[in-house]
């Protein structure tokens, strides 16, 4: 169960709560640093507020980071579970006072705050669950922009609801409020929620949620060929970081004692995102950075803003610089980091940066080379199946009523001159263009309705003509996401492990690299790797050899052949070099305009007519 | 019946103004990807402008061109600043920096003109409402609607049968592709925020008429109507935004009337309600854009 999760247990679990934990110590041994030096009770509160921004923005790092889409509602979120802590938690002699008239006897409620405060926690991730389904849903259709619009209306909702619902929320002047005394005046309980949203951002990451989540924020439409739904992942995500923004906010309420619908609202939500953003939006150590920098620079702003340039002390008279230092000059320096870092540094200061990740490089024992992997023993063929397909963008007819048939242990090639629907083929086999008419088969069973990262469990695996790799993930995490689908939906298959993958693809001295600096050749190489740590039963490979030497497509054929085989898997490969084609295939379809013109062994379509006109201009043999 | 066609008008006034905010919204991001958040800081500086102006005794029909022609002129200008220095970069980025101007630009105004509520004359006419059988119809409803249609119609015009205007259609349908065709980018973008920045100068005139009032966080609620109705049409679809503009407001409206007494307060929630089941149910909004990725 365990190691369904996470993939490797020192890796995934033991260094990232290490580091989770060291990450806890460095921020609190600086906090208690500075308001031992200070000794103020400013200082102590500073301390405390950093703390509980610490805990809502990594809560917002797991989302944001993941799946990297961008939510303006975590802050409404917040604002929820404040209100439903609050509401629950306060005295009833207080809520007396304030809210007599709240609605379902809640005014009569006496619950102990940590109560309060898991219902709050609960009550929030039921409203995530709901919104998130329209988020995920449109965000699927229509790009990354719809749900960052949608939590944006959330954020103004719940500020709108609890403005105008006094009788539960206290409205926006008098808000809700424990009695004096009756607030948090502990420090311990926000150390244990810092803490556990650390522990629980890094787990996550290293998670096979996390995991696949990062890689459909890498490159959505090549996990969804890999059998990412990329849906799932970023609910799972929304739901985890909501919860554990709750907790951030029910305990700020708590520990402020009151709470007025003003307190999440915008400037909150700058505030946290300025963090993220600065510090690097992709990691749980840079989200922790981002904190101390902006809680510093904002605290500068806002003693500059009141006092002018004056440190412990020593300063500046401010006198002729009085065009800066003003009062709410914090906004201002908020909003020009957040500017500033998306023009020139748009992944922050340390960008994805982990120190348990480093830590692990640096001490985690490192694997040896695997041997090389065998051949796969004969396994029962599995057939596929395409008949009569069609399909037209607009008034174009891209194929017109093309079959095909594969079968595993075979090379089909596919060989066309541009333009005639080779990669119009394959992405109809893999679900990303719907056919117009016509259907295909696998093993017998209609699948051509399926979502691709359906056809993709379903082993129609393919590579991308113009190289879709995870480019921030590193090459083992690369082969790793899709060994991760392939441990869940194609375990009764043989699944090469990752490592020996790796060193067959020759990528075994690269494999800590980001896939992004790899060289070209490499790349190809990877993907192929990435494919076939599927297990898949049939590998589409669209001009696996475009753009390489002809030394490198030879070893390519080879790479093609032996990995293909190590899985038993039949290919289907499509390029428009005749020679390369012939060389590498078993049978061969030709096609061009859309339609097949010739299909048979090399030999006969090398012979055909059609193929000769189409490829050669000449008529006859 | 009385009562629905009065809200009828009261939606299609309202919704007037939405959709000339949301088709701004949506010109700029059919050529850039971007998801403009600043849209509404064009309202917010011509907010100013007009405080300052009618302040000095301006007429309106001074100051209504006036706003127009700062909308314009901020509109370029903030793609001079930030918007250029992010093209092509991803959507994260895209996002944010225009979240960042809005922030920059109403934090400015905090700084150095005031946190405080400015407000100013409202034309003499606003309240103004005339017959039409049993209804009540408001001048500035009629004002508001008629120029909409006339600005719809030349944009459209403008679109359509133009060199710009296929142009833009062009950079919207496939950037990539009419760059490739000569279309010259960075003329269509400018075009663009120009174009978005006319729509939001007629909205704003509006929109400002009706608020009689201005602070530094004034755009933030043109911006958020327009970004939704944008959304709610259909992203990257103009006819989509202009239609979800529409749609809004009458929600809006309509919702008001219909919810019972004590409930009607929380419009805005159950606006948000039926937006978050339409996503659910229709995730690519009312009209659907062909939206192909090439693999």
């Amino acid at each position: 169960m365990l190691s369904r999760l996470f993939p490797r247990t020192d890796r995934d679990i033991v260094f990232p709560m290490g580091g989770a934990v060291l990450l806890f110590g460095l921020l609190v041994a600086g906090g208690l640093l500075y308001q031992t030096i200070l000794g103020s009770g400013s200082a102590e509160r500073l301390v405390t507020g950093m703390m509980i921004d610490a805990i809502i923005v990594v809560g917002i790092q797991i989302y944001i980071g993941n799946t990297g889409v961008l939510s303006f509602g975590h802050i409404g979120f917040g604002a929820i579970a404040g209100y439903v802590f609050a509401v629950l938690a306060i005295a009833p002699t207080e809520k007396a006072k304030r809210i007599p008239d709240a609605p379902f006897g809640l005014a009569g409620v006496d619950m102990n705050p940590w109560l309060a405060l898991v219902i709050a926690i609960v009550v929030v991730a039921v409203v995530a669950l709901f919104v998130g389904l329209g988020l995920t849903r449109s965000g699927a259709q229509s790009g990354a922009v719809a749900p960052t619009v949608i939590t944006l209306a959330l954020l103004f909702v719940t500020h709108e609801v609890a403005r105008n619902w006094p009788k539960l929320t206290g409205g926006d002047r008098a808000g809700l409020g424990f009695r004096v005394g009756q607030a948090l005046d502990s420090r311990v309980p926000i150390y244990i929620g810092l803490l556990l949203a650390l522990v629980v951002a890094r787990l996550f990451a290293q998670s096979r949620s996390g995991r696949l989540a990062a890689a459909a924020r890498e490159d959505d439409l090549a996990a969804r060929a890999m059998g990412v739904n990329p849906v799932v992942q970023q609910m799972v995500a929304l739901v985890i970081s909501v919860a554990v923004v709750g907790i951030g906010a029910s305990l700020e309420v708590y520990e402020v004692g009151s709470i007025l619908p003003s307190n999440f609202f915008f400037d909150y939500t700058l505030l946290t995102l300025a963090m993220l953003i600065v510090g690097g939006r992709n990691g749980v150590t840079g989200a922790v950075v981002g904190v101390v920098v902006i809680t510093i620079a904002d605290e500068t702003a806002r003693r500059m803003g009141a006092d002018g340039f004056e440190f412990f002390g020593i300063g500046l008279d401010g006198a002729p610089l009085d065009w800066i230092f003003r009062e709410n000059l914090r906004t201002v320096v908020l909003g020009v980091a957040m500017l500033g870092f998306m023009i020139w540094r748009p992944l922050g200061l340390l960008d994805d940066w982990e120190l348990d990740e480093w830590l692990h490089r640096r001490f985690g024992a490192d694997a040896e080379e695997p041997e090389t992997l065998d051949e796969a023993l004969a396994r029962e063929v599995i057939e596929l199946h395409a008949s009569n397909i069609s399909v037209s963008f607009g008034g174009f007819r891209a194929l017109t009523a093309v079959g095909l048939e594969a079968r595993t242990g075979e090379v089909v090639g596919i060989i066309g001159p541009n333009g005639a629907g080779k990669t119009t083929l394959i992405n109809v086999l893999t679900g990303m263009v719907e056919a117009s008419d016509g259907s295909f088969e696998l093993q017998h069973v209609e699948v051509s309705k399926e979502p691709s990262y359906k056809l993709a469990r379903r082993g129609i695996v393919r590579t991308f003509q113009n190289l879709r790799l995870f480019g921030a993930l590193t090459v083992r995490e690369n082969v790793e996401t899709s060994a991760l689908v392939a441990q869940q939906y194609r375990s009764t298959e043989v699944i090469p492990s990752v490592d020996a993958l790796i060193a067959e693809a020759g990528l075994w001295d690269q494999r800590d690299r980001r896939a992004r600096e790899l060289d070209y050749g490499n790349s190809r190489r990877l993907e192929l790797a990435r494919a076939v740590a599927m297990g898949p039963a049939f590998l589409l490979l669209d001009e696996p050899t475009s753009g390489m030497s002809d030394t490198e497509s030879e070893q390519m054929i080879q790479q093609v052949r032996h990995m293909a085989a190590t899985v038993g898997a039949g290919v289907i490969v499509i390029d428009h070099d005749l020679n390369f084609i012939t060389g590498i295939s078993d049978r061969i379809y030709a096609l061009d305009q859309g339609r097949v013109i010739a299909h048979g062994t090399p030999a006969e379509v090398q012979s055909n007519s059609h193929v000769r006109a189409a490829y050669l201009g000449t008529e006859g043999s | 019946m009385t009562e629905l066609l009065q809200n009828l008008i009261d939606g299609l006034g309202r919704g007037s103004i939405y959709a000339l905010l949301a088709l701004g919204v949506a010109v700029v991001f059919g050529v850039m990807h971007l998801l403009n958040f600043a849209h509404g800081e064009l309202i917010t500086v011509a907010g100013y402008v007009a405080f300052w102006t009618l302040g000095a005794n301006w007429s309106w029909y001074l100051v209504a061109p006036l706003i127009i022609l700062t909308a314009i002129a901020v509109s370029l200008l903030i793609e001079r600043i930030a918007f250029s220095r992010v093209r092509g970069a991803s959507d994260f980025t895209m996002l944010l920096t225009s979240f960042g101007v809005h922030f920059v630009v109403s934090a400015i105004f905090l700084l150095y003109v005031s946190a405080g509520v400015k407000t100013y004359d409202q034309p003499w006419w606003l309240a103004n409402t005339f017959k039409v059988g049993s209804l009540n119809v408001e001048v500035f409803d009629t004002a508001v609607i008629v120029v909409t249609l006339i600005t719809l119609v030349a944009t459209g015009w403008l679109l359509q049968r133009t060199m710009f205007g296929l142009s833009l259609r062009a950079a919207a349908a496939d950037f990539e592709t009419a760059r490739l065709m000569g279309v010259r980018s960075d003329s269509v973008i400018r075009g663009a925020f120009a174009l978005s920045g006319l729509l939001a100068g007629i909205a704003g005139v509006f929109w400002l008429m009706r608020e009689g009032n201005t602070t530094p966080s004034a755009g933030i609620a043109p911006m958020l109507s327009g970004v939704l109705a944008a959304l709610i049409g259909g992203l990257g679809s103009l006819r989509g935004a202009v239609i979800g503009g529409f749609a809004l407001g009458l929600a809006e409206i309509l919702l008001r009337s219909w919810l019972p007494d004590g409930i009607e307060r929380f419009t805005d929630g159950f606006v948000f309600l039926l937006i978050a089941l339409l996503f659910i149910f229709r995730p690519q909004g009312l009209i659907t854009v062909p939206h192909a990725e090439r693999v």
